[in-house]
């Protein structure tokens, strides 16, 4: 069945094998590898580059004594990184619990969903005591981080502002002042609510 | 830290490699100029991040590279189509490929695009990148085994989808699947 499936999804490829792509060897390839091989490459400091393990370390450090400021990814060091765009940067480390900005709640709706800073839709890839890891597939707004890291207050472990965070389960999260927000404003992904995140931060 | 000339041999032998499925994961994504200047993105970065390539599998780090340019890319066509206004008129062209479009397995196709974007991408790195989960998960920055639960999860969402979307009907292949799945 898995492997039909996959031989199905397969033949909807519209790149398949059979659609010519351009070959390494032709001249517009040699030149396009020749002016990429010809951009001064700025070179990393004596340690070299930062493994992702440290810079996940590096994050949850900052985790410990930091309340973020959000609007943006967060900008730790990322181990001098000569291509911030593209390169693996930093989790986003965010707070949940006590410290939330709707810890009042106020009824749902999209014209208070549009404002918050920081949205997007990540998937749980580790949940580990207070600390839950989310790959973030989609931003919406305010980040472009890869992985983002929830502090949940000791005690909570992954039950956050009364939904779960679940091993491989998918959430659509907002926060504010680097705090997560809930009250319908976070929550796992359903169709209702990616739609109000569409309606407010366009898709 | 790479010479010159080691650093330009390492990146020749990766560019070999990866020159031709970048193409398609790119082409699979993004308009076809789009796609072409992407791809020099994300040699580029290659270029300049030699060091950190993985010698053994070098073509899961370099999706990963381009899953990243490419989301950043995306970024910016939205915020251009915001500024002028023509969000709903115009998609972004990532959606351009529409996999439903001319092709005979139209069940599956119109399932595939109702799943949701992120289930629908695990689908296409296991399907047409020919992706195992532990390659999936260093392209998406995850584990094997959160990876093997999406994917599991994404393909249960997928047969659910077709077998709402067609009754069985004796004799189509994929009716036999849902109801496979119903039993």
């Amino acid at each position: 069945m898995t492997d039909e499936l996959r031989e199905r999804v397969a033949r909807l490829d519209p790149m398949h094998s059979e659609v010519p792509t351009e070959s390494v060897t032709t001249p517009s390839s040699r030149q396009l590898l020749e002016d990429i091989m010809s951009t001064p490459v700025i070179e990393q400091p004596e340690t070299g580059p930062t493994p992702k393990k440290s810079q996940w370390m590096l994050g949850v450090a900052a985790a410990a004594t930091l309340v973020v400021a959000v609007g943006g990814a967060l900008a730790l060091t990322n181990g001098g990184s000569a291509d911030p765009t593209v390169a693996a940067g930093p989790p986003l480390v965010l707070n949940a619990g006590t410290n939330d900005s709707m810890a009042m709640c106020i009824v749902f709706d999209v014209e208070f969903l549009a404002p918050m800073p920081v949205a997007f839709e990540g998937t749980v890839t580790e949940v580990e005591g207070d600390r839950v890891t989310l790959t973030a597939d989609h931003w919406f707004k305010g980040g472009d981080a890869s992985q983002v890291v929830i502090n949940a207050p000791q005690g909570l472990e992954a039950l956050i502002a009364s939904f779960p965070l679940e091993l491989g389960e998918q959430y659509l999260i907002t926060a504010t002042d680097g705090n997560v927000n809930y009250c319908g404003f976070s929550g796992p992904s359903t169709p209702e609510l990616r739609s109000a995140f569409e309606e407010a931060f366009g898709s | 830290m790479s010479s010159d000339l080691s650093r330009r041999q390492r990146f020749e032998a990766i560019a070999a490699e990866v020159y031709d499925p970048l193409q398609r994961y790119l082409r699979r994504r993004a308009s076809p100029d789009d796609a072409g200047d992407l791809l020099g993105d994300v040699l580029l970065t290659i270029w300049r991040r030699v060091d950190d390539v993985p010698s053994e599998s070098p073509l899961p780090w370099c999706y990963s590279v381009a899953r990243r340019t490419l989301s950043n890319h995306r970024r910016g066509i939205r915020r251009r189509l915001r500024l002028v206004e023509r969000l709903e008129s115009e998609p972004p062209s990532a959606m351009l490929l529409d996999p439903a479009e001319g092709l005979e397995d139209d069940d599956l196709a119109a399932a595939l695009s109702a799943l949701p974007a992120a289930d629908q991408e695990i689908i296409r790195l296991w399907a047409w990148e020919q992706l195992e989960p532990r390659e999936i998960a260093e392209t998406l920055g995850s584990t094997a085994n959160a990876v093997s639960l999406r994917l599991s999860r994404a393909k249960k969402k997928l047969a659910e989808t077709m077998s709402r979307q067609s009754p069985p009907s004796p004799g189509h292949k994929g009716d036999r699947h849902a109801e496979e799945q119903r039993r």
